[in-house]
């Protein structure tokens, strides 16, 4: 009978994140890219999108971390935190320090590394490369975490590379690796579309977005990019698209959708080879090989 | 519930309510000032980002994507930025935008409401992020100081000058090395109160759970009662404001200018967010607490603080030089609750000073989930009556008087208690005046 009415003054459950988050952004700096190779500036404004942007990531929590990686031809660098000893930064204007810090020194290094490129060769990025080093860091940061600390990490990929089937292979190793450590990798595109690294958003639940137009990067990268992967469920942002799960062949690195796979080592080939090349497996063929003519189904 | 007699559960909820330490948090604070205040506090981009951290997730979100945005952005365009499932949290992150002013409300030409950021806002917070405006200190002038302070001496000195603190407020033998003004503050606060019979300072209750917080939130707690007390003392409040904020966001061990080093303690004061999340920097002190799932608690301290901290709500067993042995019980526990503290401290406390080795435990959790259910059950067990003040309605004349008083009470949300059989109702104390007059009207 004790049909009791309390009053309910309850404030919404409000879910919040307190757990620090590490963001480690790789941006393509190689001046092989081909918008930069029609107009060289645009790396000034990719540059200055980025730090506005790490720096709204370090606005966001206290506690937030982050390192910025250089991407070039030949070598993938940490630029902030960089290599040598930090910067003796005093405040100038009205930015935070912390901030004023991340800005110089990112920009320090970089003219570092763009000045040491000389050659004329056009290579291209070596992204996986890039990727497999920010793991790295990634795993050493956790291994050096206190016990009971938690942290989310996460790589975003900045870059105007086109798709390269080349590195398959490693992009498919650090693209599993990233997996089963939970880190989540978001990939900008600036100038193409990449199917490849698409892939691999799609693998480790990272956004994959390709910029529509270049002037407005920073406001792409915050609206898309800076929610953390706990938040992004409350957000509405772009929807997943159709990914191109197409994978590339061991022997020419192209991109296939039927082939031959080793029936040992899996690997994938778009022309038949008797040997295997990455496991050496000898495949018994009886006779040359002959292409059944496909059963066609009876018109009735 | 019906037996209640109204004096005496008036008397129990406030019994219930008084003696609690509240501890606020920035928004909190914030909340309570008028908006001349922010407005003049926005003035200054230490503060803005100070609030802007402060404000919720999906708020932080708003915030940075009109940032950029010099117009007036749609209501109904904001709300679609949250998914469906989260509206609430949309309507209540809304509210907390429109309370602390950083959000105004305002009309876009084709007559809709619309969100635009409070202009001293947008422009500080900008500044303090990209850079511009004036330099908040003076330290670029300054040249390197030939003594130089490193971290670990300004973190052990910083430690020192609190636990001195502390100290003084459990009473241990060093009396010496706080100031007068800190007392004050103490006193102000009710952490601590003036003996009748020497008028010498004794710990009140607010006070033993003042010492439960962890350290920031200790800070935190202090600084805003030092607040409280600027403005009686003629200085500004939003200079003082500044200046905290400017401290929280200076680089550790740099020199500020002339002649301060910041330590830990400032640094990010307004954190007491995320309380329970131990720092990835090496700074916090060590963890000296074992809990075991016998209810054991063994702390590697020599420390009278401390000891007399854990003595408030374990019995204690043993004592050796470097270790105090003592077991939690129901009566301990609850002794402790009768005090005041709550469960969640203790088990906070618990969790916040767990030994390394607990942390090292299989399952990630630093203490053992059955003694923090325990405690929390231990604490339900005194929670299981509800008070509310209420007017109790009775002899109606008819069944239909009653149906139509209890329906609007029922739709007026005031409704305690109802029997239908004995034709009585309880009614929200607050609500009685509206009630008396509706009765009036009817009958």
């Amino acid at each position: 009978m004790n049909n009791i009415v309390l009053p309910s003054e309850k404030q919404p459950e409000i879910t919040s994140t307190d757990e620090t988050s590490l963001l480690v952004v790789i941006l393509d700096s190689n001046p092989g890219q081909k918008m930069l190779r029609e107009n060289p500036h645009v790396l000034t404004q990719c540059v200055d999108s980025v730090i506005a942007f790490a720096n709204s990531h370090l606005m966001q929590k206290a506690q937030n971390k982050l390192a910025i990686m250089a991407c070039h031809s030949k070598t993938s660098q940490f630029i902030y935190p960089g290599p040598s000893k930090p910067l003796d930064v005093r405040q100038v204007d009205g930015q935070y320090e912390a901030f004023t810090i991340v800005e110089k020194t990112t920009k320090h290094n970089l003219a570092k590394l763009l000045s040491s490129e000389n050659s004329a060769v056009i290579t291209e990025s070596l992204l996986a490369g890039a990727i497999a080093m920010a793991l790295c860091y990634i795993a050493r940061i956790q291994r050096i975490k206190p016990p009971g600390a938690k942290l989310n990490c996460r790589i975003l990929v900045v870059t105007g590379s086109g798709s390269s089937a080349s590195q398959y292979m490693n992009y498919m190793n650090v693209f599993f690796t990233a997996q089963k450590q939970n880190v989540v990798i978001d990939v900008c595109a600036l100038d193409q579309h990449l199917s490849l690294l698409q892939q691999g958003c799609d693998i480790t639940n990272g956004l994959y977005l390709k910029v529509p137009q270049l002037q407005g990067l920073l406001q792409y990268l915050l609206w898309v990019f800076l929610p953390e992967p706990p938040i992004r469920e409350k957000l509405v942002l772009p929807p997943p698209v159709k990914v191109d799960y197409r994978a590339a062949c061991f022997c020419h690195r192209e991109l296939i959708d039927i082939g031959f796979v080793c029936s040992v080592c899996l690997s994938i080939f778009c022309k038949f080879s008797p040997i295997c090349t990455t496991c050496h497996t000898v495949f018994k063929v009886p006779a040359p090989l002959t292409v059944k003519p496909k059963k066609k189904k009876i018109k009735l | 519930m019906a037996d209640n007699g109204l004096g005496s559960s008036n008397q129990e909820s406030t019994l219930i309510r008084q003696n609690n330490l509240e501890c606020k948090n920035l928004y909190d604070y914030l909340k309570t000032r008028p908006p001349n205040i922010l407005e003049k506090l926005y003035n200054h981009p230490t503060i803005c980002l100070a609030v802007y951290r402060e404000l919720p997730e999906l708020a932080r979100q708003y915030v940075i994507r009109i940032l950029f945005v010099d117009q007036p952005v749609p209501q109904a365009v904001v709300a679609s930025w949250g998914s469906q499932a989260f509206s609430k949290e949309h309507v209540y992150v809304s509210k907390v935008l429109s309370e602390l002013s950083v959000w105004q409300e305002a009309t876009i030409p084709g007559g809709l409401l619309g969100w635009i950021l409070s202009p001293t806002f947008k422009k500080n917070l900008k500044v303090a992020l990209l850079g511009g405006g004036k330099a908040w200190s003076m330290s670029s002038a300054l040249e390197a100081d030939s003594k130089a302070r490193d971290v670990t001496f300004l973190d052990a000195y910083s430690l020192e000058r609190w636990e001195c603190v502390l100290h003084y407020m459990v009473g241990s033998q060093q009396q010496e090395g706080i100031s007068a003004d800190a007392v004050r503050i103490l006193l102000h606060a009710g952490l601590m109160k003036r003996d009748e019979d020497d008028g010498s300072p004794v710990i009140t209750r607010q006070g033993f759970q003042f010492l439960l917080l962890d350290r920031q939130a200790q800070v935190w707690h202090f600084l805003l009662q030092y607040l409280d007390t600027v403005e009686e003392r003629g200085l500004d409040l939003v200079e003082c404001l500044t200046f905290l904020f400017q401290l929280s966001f200076s680089t550790l061990g740099k020199r500020k200018a002339g002649r301060f080093y910041p330590t830990r303690l400032a640094l990010n004061i307004t954190n007491s967010q995320n309380k329970n999340t131990p720092d990835i920097e090496e700074d916090t002190p060590k963890g000296y607490i074992v809990v075991e799932t016998n209810y054991r608690v063994y702390a590697y301290t020599d420390s009278n603080l401390q000891v007399a901290l854990i003595g408030l709500f374990t019995e204690l067993m043993y004592r050796f030089p470097n270790l105090v042995v003592g077991v939690i019980t129901r009566d301990s526990v609850r002794q402790a609750l009768r005090g005041g503290i709550t469960a969640d401290q203790i088990i906070g406390y618990l969790k916040q000073h767990a030994h390394v080795q607990m942390l090292h435990a299989e399952n990630r959790q630093p203490l053992p989930p059955t003694v923090v259910d325990q405690i929390k059950l231990w604490e339900l067990e005194r929670n299981r009556l509800t008070y509310n003040e209420g007017v109790l309605y009775s002899q109606f004349l008819s069944q239909a008087d009653f149906n139509v008083l209890k329906e609007y009470a029922q739709t007026n949300g005031s409704l305690i208690w109802y029997n239908k059989e004995r034709r009585t109702l309880v009614i929200n104390k607050s609500a009685h005046d509206d009630v008396k007059k509706f009765l009036e009207e009817i009958f």
